[in-house]
């Protein structure tokens, strides 16, 4: 198996080679078959003439014995490798060609020989010479005798082998041409892959803005090189998004940390009363439970990329989701004035994890009464949406997430307002989790916003079988 | 009560050693998983508190070894692997509770008291602290004699910073336990602040010694000095 080629090239002109020689071979033999037939078909067509001829000659001599008058210009006997031989019904050997050297042209005769129809056939004389022999019954008056008549079959095979000759010279010349011609035509159809892996190597984490070349991009090599240019792109998208969030996490870690920091060092400066370093100290706690929330909120959304979390599903009614997340941030809400009002299809019913869509929602609503001004209303809006889906609609009447923003609110830590979030203590997760928890149940986390003109996000989700037969259960803890 | 401490990290143990030993607790630290084995064979605990990643034994090797010896010991597990399975081995290896790391101390307090108050249960109905008074049947609360409305969350909040009077009490804890709220990652904080603000107007504005106190960066406490 070691002699079998490793490289695609060599191996497709192997193949190649092999099929080719197979196919020579098998022509060559079905050539030669056909050539064989068609020259013993003439060589018997000869043979039956001669017969003819020969019957022509026979006559019965006045003393009652038979002869042959062969009219041949070179004399009384046939052409050198023709032999004839002429026999008695009651088995009495009467001509036999002196070329025959009293060798008998085949076994004696039998009943049937010479009958109507007979065919000529080939026969291995007791010399070891091939000849083809054609029998005969002729009457002469009414004396009945049997003709043989044999030719040498070496001139047959001598003709055949001359064509095999030709043939045999042929075939390693045809076949190398062909394994030289195979071996080009695979090493230019491969050419576009050493390009592309050479290139290949060349693109690296650093350098992912490169793509493949592509020579034709409908041909089967091309669509190839497409498809990896277009893995590349996803590849690259896929590095930027981690190249910023390792930025902007990093800088959302260094915040508290300076913070924690500074004001650790500005306290030991000068002394301080008892009261005075609880204080430092709690600020500096303050600054720890931010940490500890970022990172467990980093870990959470890690754990999702993992596909580590298993949801709990349960049955129950997004309306009462919605309120039991309602109540849970109600509070927020009165402190502002604002209005939350929570209402819809109470029978709609979700297959869903409940803490962690209840998750979404508290950080959906959340976010709606931070960004909405004092006294005015955020509806809260539960309904059937197309294709077999529940909805739920987050509406505030904020100032709304300017355009160029809409694409990246789901992204992590993503601030609409970079100088204005801090003092809310988010840290831009908070969307990020939300999506996530809503496409973990299949469904879809959506944006509409005007500018000024406040916000509605849309929660998704595919309604539970029985939505209908089990309202309303699952409801507040 | 003894307790024992198994964590290498020098300056979490002592932490935890003053802070346990503030509560009148005793406390003995082991660095290794080697000697905390060793410890635990040798001497009679209350309590184990077992960091999970340890130098020599691991935390979890510890504690089955543990197990199989038929010591029954309640131990509190700490572990900085927030890994669900991590949890269940714990739980699995016989431990009686975990912890996450970083963990807020008072929650720390809250879980050895739990423990070791086991079976005693707090399930008394009617909860008091100075002339405050709650009654869970009919749900009512009075302070000076004076009955005072509360919302159910209130009512609710309230009841649990009155079964842990006198102890700091983290907003995490308050989530968790108040708002049924498992997710750290789910900021309540603000919500917690608002709810307490209440509390504290309904509660302590109208009398001049205060019941609710702030401590900054870590929690709330119920009590009746200061």
């Amino acid at each position: 198996m070691k002699l079998w080629p490793r490289n695609v090239r060599m191996r497709l002109t192997m193949w190649y080679t092999l099929v080719l020689a197979g196919l020579l071979a098998l022509y060559a033999g079905v050539a030669s078959l056909f050539l064989f037939l068609s020259l013993r078909e003439d060589f018997d067509n000869n043979l039956l003439e001669d017969v003819e001829t020969i019957e022509g000659s026979l006559a019965k001599e006045p003393n009652g014995q038979v002869s042959l008058r062969l009219n041949h210009t070179d004399g009384a006997e046939p052409r050198v490798g023709h032999f004839i031989e002429v026999w008695s019904p009651d088995g009495t050997l009467l001509y036999r060609s002196s070329s025959l050297e009293n060798v008998a042209l085949g076994a004696p005769s039998s009943k049937d020989e010479g009958s109507k129809g007979d065919s000529p056939s080939t026969v291995r004389l007791a010399n070891g010479m091939r000849v083809r022999v054609a029998s005969s019954v002729y009457h002469i008056e009414d004396y009945r005798v049997l003709l043989r008549v044999a030719y040498d079959e070496g001139r047959l095979w001598r003709e055949l082998g001359e064509f095999g000759e030709v043939l045999l010279l042929g075939f390693p010349i045809a076949v190398l041409l062909a394994g030289f011609g195979g071996y080009g035509l695979a090493r230019k159809a491969l050419a576009p892959i050493d390009a592309m892996a050479t290139q290949s190597q060349k693109i690296s984490a650093e350098r992912l803005s490169d793509r493949l070349p592509i020579q034709n991009p409908q041909d089967e090599l091309g669509k190839l090189g497409l498809t990896f240019n277009d893995l590349l792109a996803r590849l690259q998208a896929a590095f930027d998004q981690l190249r910023r969030f390792t930025a902007d996490a990093s800088h959302e870690l260094r915040t508290p940390l300076t913070a924690i920091r500074s004001v650790g060092e500005v306290a030991l400066q000068d002394q301080k009363s008892v009261p005075e370093y609880r204080d430092v100290i709690g600020s500096m706690l303050e600054e720890v439970d931010r940490l500890t929330r970022l990172v467990e909120s980093l870990l959470a959304l890690s754990r999702a990329d993992a596909g580590q979390i298993q949801l709990q599903r349960t049955h129950i009614s997004l309306l009462a989701l919605a309120r039991e997340a309602g109540s849970m941030v109600e509070v927020l809400a009165e402190e502002k004035g604002q209005q939350l009002d929570i209402d819809g299809d109470a029978s709609l019913a979700v297959d869903v994890d409940r803490l962690i869509l209840r998750q979404a929602l508290v950080n959906l609503l959340d976010n709606a009464i931070k960004y909405s001004p004092a006294n005015s209303q955020i509806s809260v809006r539960v309904g059937k949406g197309a294709d077999n889906q529940a909805t739920v609609d987050i509406t505030d009447h904020g100032p709304g997430i300017p355009r160029e923003h809409q694409a990246h609110v789901f992204d992590r830590f993503y601030r609409v307002d970079k100088a204005r979030t801090r003092e809310w203590g988010g840290a831009g997760l908070g969307l990020s989790i939300a999506r996530w928890a809503v496409q973990a149940h299949a469904g879809e986390l959506t944006l509409k916003s005007e500018e000024g003109q406040g916000a509605t996000f849309r929660i998704s989700l595919p309604l539970a079988n029985n939505s209908s037969s089990s309202q309303g259960k699952g409801g507040l803890q | 009560m003894r307790i024992l401490v198994v964590e290498d990290e020098a300056k979490v143990a002592r932490a935890l050693r003053e802070g346990l030993e503030r509560e009148k607790y005793e406390v003995v630290v082991a660095p290794t998983g080697e000697e905390g084995f060793f410890l635990v064979n040798a001497q009679q605990f209350d309590l184990v508190i077992l960091d999970l990643m340890l130098p020599g034994r691991d935390g979890l090797e510890v504690l089955s070894t543990l197990r199989k010896r038929g010591l029954d010991t309640p131990v509190l597990i700490l572990t900085a692997r927030d890994a669900i399975e991590d949890r269940v081995q714990g739980l699995d290896s016989g431990a009686d509770d975990y912890l996450v790391k970083p963990f807020a101390f008072p929650e720390l307090l809250a879980r050895v008291r739990a423990r070791l108050r086991r079976g005693r249960g707090d399930q008394s109905l009617r909860l008091k602290l100075a002339d405050l008074e709650l009654d869970l049947t009919p749900r009512k609360v009075k302070r000076a004699g004076q009955e005072l409305q509360l919302t159910v969350r209130e009512f609710e909040l309230l009841e649990y910073l009155l079964r842990h009077k006198e102890e700091v009490v983290s907003r995490e804890m308050l989530a968790r336990e108040v708002w049924k709220e498992t997710s750290r990652a789910t900021t309540l904080d603000n919500v917690i602040d608002v709810h307490i603000n209440r509390l504290r107007r309904k509660l302590d504005d109208h009398f001049d010694r205060k019941l609710i106190h702030t401590v900054r960066g870590v929690g709330f406490v119920l009590r009746e000095e200061q």
